[in-house]
């Protein structure tokens, strides 16, 4: 009757482990052309942006909130990317430098507005979701930047590792690495937690909890525009339209992952390598229903599917783990 | 008086009565025929919309579904008439059907599982959108009959257009849901707080699936209602409908923990938003200046929500220290 279940197994990232494993061997048995290197060095394109779209929004769901904004956000800093690199010729690495302390502004303003007004960060987030997206096709009237330097879109569609991986990648695993440092390890992380976990007792505990959401929202907001300056390097041009109409093809990646990964929606926790697990899931299943052909029209209709399959699991797992530990 | 001067309405009316005599003796082509007709088409429809998720916002969530209910319901409305040869009032039913369907959808799984609506109807956002491009293939549907035709294009008076009869209706409706019926009180009762309308013998689960439901049913109705205005069931139908969707009940004053809406303020909301956006083309502004002035509009409304409530605060303290 001892028989103990070790910690690890238990929690969501292994489940998601389990079934990324299993989605691969399906996909490999199932198609041609899965494991060819052509379609690794496509899927480790797309994931190095899910993942990063999916960190950005992980930072704003452990304070309680969301970020609706993600997308216009993202290509508002992409085009303004484009714009200091194309026409005001300011060399690569100071540009990518301003876009992410643009992006951080515009997060600024999400969590300044959200703190000031006490309302839910959705509705702000929905009002500066069509701002930002209003002013960026009203300045760059809907044109986008083609001709950035060389260095910068070489960047993009370099290939490493025998040709398998993309550059991206790397900066994205590298940003969970260092996420997971900054939450795990430093004095700033753990009062971003303990905010999103309990404001009311971060408070009393001399946290300022206004500060802290602040930081979270700036915290995506520069997430946000480095993933848009990946899909700039990516495809190789700024162009308003990438992530579709006011930046909505970011949003189910960007909640699927974190979702997917098991942080919690009402805040206080936060799972790095759940949210990479998650985003490479929904990547491989992405790839993997184009490859068995089933239509780009249902694609939508599976990954909602698979969002609903995957919040409802959650909750069953919820339900067992409590039950298990209310009987031990 | 001092009474009228508390509702929330009664500001937004105010401003929508100085702001139309503002803007027509500047361009006086606003109050021209064509253009109040216009107005009243845009106003018809979006008044649909906003009390499709007004009506969520009372129990304090919020449906994201809304427009992809629409476009499903208007994809299905027409291409049962034009595949299936179906008559109207077969191919409405149905319609309001799916429609109802979806928000039964919405309501069960939110409440019989706990996850966050917006979670839930982010999911079904794009299942109903995915059914939608996977039926349609992204191709329009042209033929309509042309008494749907008919109904989108008559007048029945001057500029006032026939399409503009059911949405005043529902209108109606709601009002008589919200303010003079036990389940709409429950509504509210249980949007301001969940746990004292339990105790009180509220069922969670007939207040939540209620309000799904005639949420799916609005979202319908809105849906078949831009079919007869476009005169044709195209797949994008409902797209844009989130932001106005939202825009005006907070407008209204509605707030978004639950618990407090204004019928008539909402409805005031969907006026005033569409006076703007009919005021900046007549004044030839970019009509990407709309969708930012929405968003101003929305985060104005957040403040002097929240100036108000700070100073019914301040007032009740005041009292309670006498």
């Amino acid at each position: 009757m001892n028989f103990k279940i070790p910690n690890f197994v238990k929690t969501n990232q292994f489940g998601l482990l389990c079934l990324v494993i299993i989605f691969i061997c399906i996909f490999s048995f199932s198609t041609d052309g899965f494991t060819s290197r052509f379609n690794i060095y496509a899927l480790s394109r797309v994931v190095a942006l899910d993942i990063m779209i999916g960190l950005a929004m992980m930072v704003v769901i452990l304070t309680g909130g969301l970020n609706l904004s993600l997308g216009a956000l993202g290509v508002s800093a992409a085009m303004f990317g484009g714009w200091c690199m194309e026409s005001m010729g300011i060399p690569i690495s100071i540009s990518i430098i301003l876009v992410l302390a643009f992006g951080s502004f515009l997060g600024w303003i999400n969590g300044f507005v959200t703190v000031r007004t006490g309302v839910h960060s959705f509705i702000v987030t929905l009002a500066t979701m069509s701002i930002y997206f209003g002013f960026m096709t009203l300045l760059t009237e809907a044109e986008a930047f083609r001709k950035l330097p060389e260095i910068f879109t070489d960047f993009g569609s370099l290939k490493l590792f025998n040709k398998y991986i993309s550059p991206l990648l790397i900066i994205s695993v590298l940003t969970c690495f260092i996420l997971y440092y900054v939450f795990k390890y430093t004095d700033i992380g753990r009062k971003l937690i303990a905010a999103g976990a309990n404001p009311d007792a971060a408070e009393l505990s001399g946290i300022s909890v206004d500060r802290m959401f602040i930081y979270c929202h700036m915290l995506s907001g520069f997430l946000a525009a480095l993933a848009g300056i990946m899909l700039t390097a990516r495809i190789g041009a700024a162009i308003p339209s990438m992530a579709g109409h006011l930046g909505f093809d970011w949003l189910l990646p960007a909640f699927l992952a974190p979702v997917l990964g098991g942080t919690l929606l009402s805040g206080g926790k936060v799972t790095v390598f759940g949210t990479m697990l998650g985003a490479i899931l929904v990547t491989l299943i992405n790839n993997g229903l184009y490859l068995i052909d089933v239509g780009e029209f249902w694609v939508r209709f599976f990954l909602g599917m698979i969002l609903l399959g995957a919040v409802l699991l959650d909750r069953a797992r919820e339900y067992f783990t409590v039950k298990n530990s209310i009987v031990s | 008086m001092s009474n009228l001067l508390k509702k929330d309405w009664f500001g937004l009316g105010l401003v929508i009565i100085l702001g139309s005599i503002l803007i027509s003796f500047f361009k006086p082509a606003f109050i021209s025929p064509f253009n109040l007709y216009v107005l009243m088409l845009s106003v018809s429809l979006m008044l649909v919309v906003a009390m499709s998720q007004m009506i969520i916002i009372a129990i304090g969530q919020m449906n994201l579904s809304v427009g992809a209910i629409g476009g499903l319901v208007a994809i299905s409305f027409t291409g049962l008439m034009e595949v299936y040869s179906m008559s109207i009032l077969p191919a409405m039913l149905i319609g309001l059907l799916i429609g109802l369907a979806c928000g039964f959808i919405n309501g069960y799984i939110t409440v019989k599982t706990g996850i966050s609506a917006f979670i839930i109807t982010l999911a079904t956002l794009y299942i109903f959108k995915g059914m939608n491009l996977g039926i349609t293939e992204a191709q329009p549907f042209y033929e309509i009959p042309d008494a749907v035709k008919f109904f989108g294009n008559a007048k029945i008076l001057g500029p006032i257009p026939y399409l503009v009869i059911i949405p005043i209706i529902i209108t109606i409706l709601m009002w008589i849901l919200m303010n003079r019926t036990s389940l709409g009180r429950y509504m509210l009762a249980y949007g301001n707080n969940v746990q004292s309308s339990e105790l009180i013998g509220i069922s969670s689960t007939k207040i939540v699936i209620y309000a799904h439901v005639i949420s799916g049913l609005l979202a319908a109705i809105g849906g078949m209602l831009v079919v007869c205005r476009l005169q044709l069931g195209t797949p994008n139908i409902g797209d844009s409908w989130l932001l106005p969707s939202f825009a005006a009940p907070v407008i209204g004053g509605a707030i978004l923990a639950g618990g407090k809406v204004d019928v008539i303020a909402t409805a005031f909301g969907v006026i005033l938003v569409s006076i703007i956006s009919q005021a900046l083309v007549i004044f030839k502004i970019d009509p990407f200046f709309v969708q930012i002035f929405l968003g101003f509009m929305i985060l104005l409304a957040v403040f002097i929500n929240r100036y108000r409530e700070y100073r019914e605060e301040r007032r009740t303290k005041v009292f309670s220290y006498e």
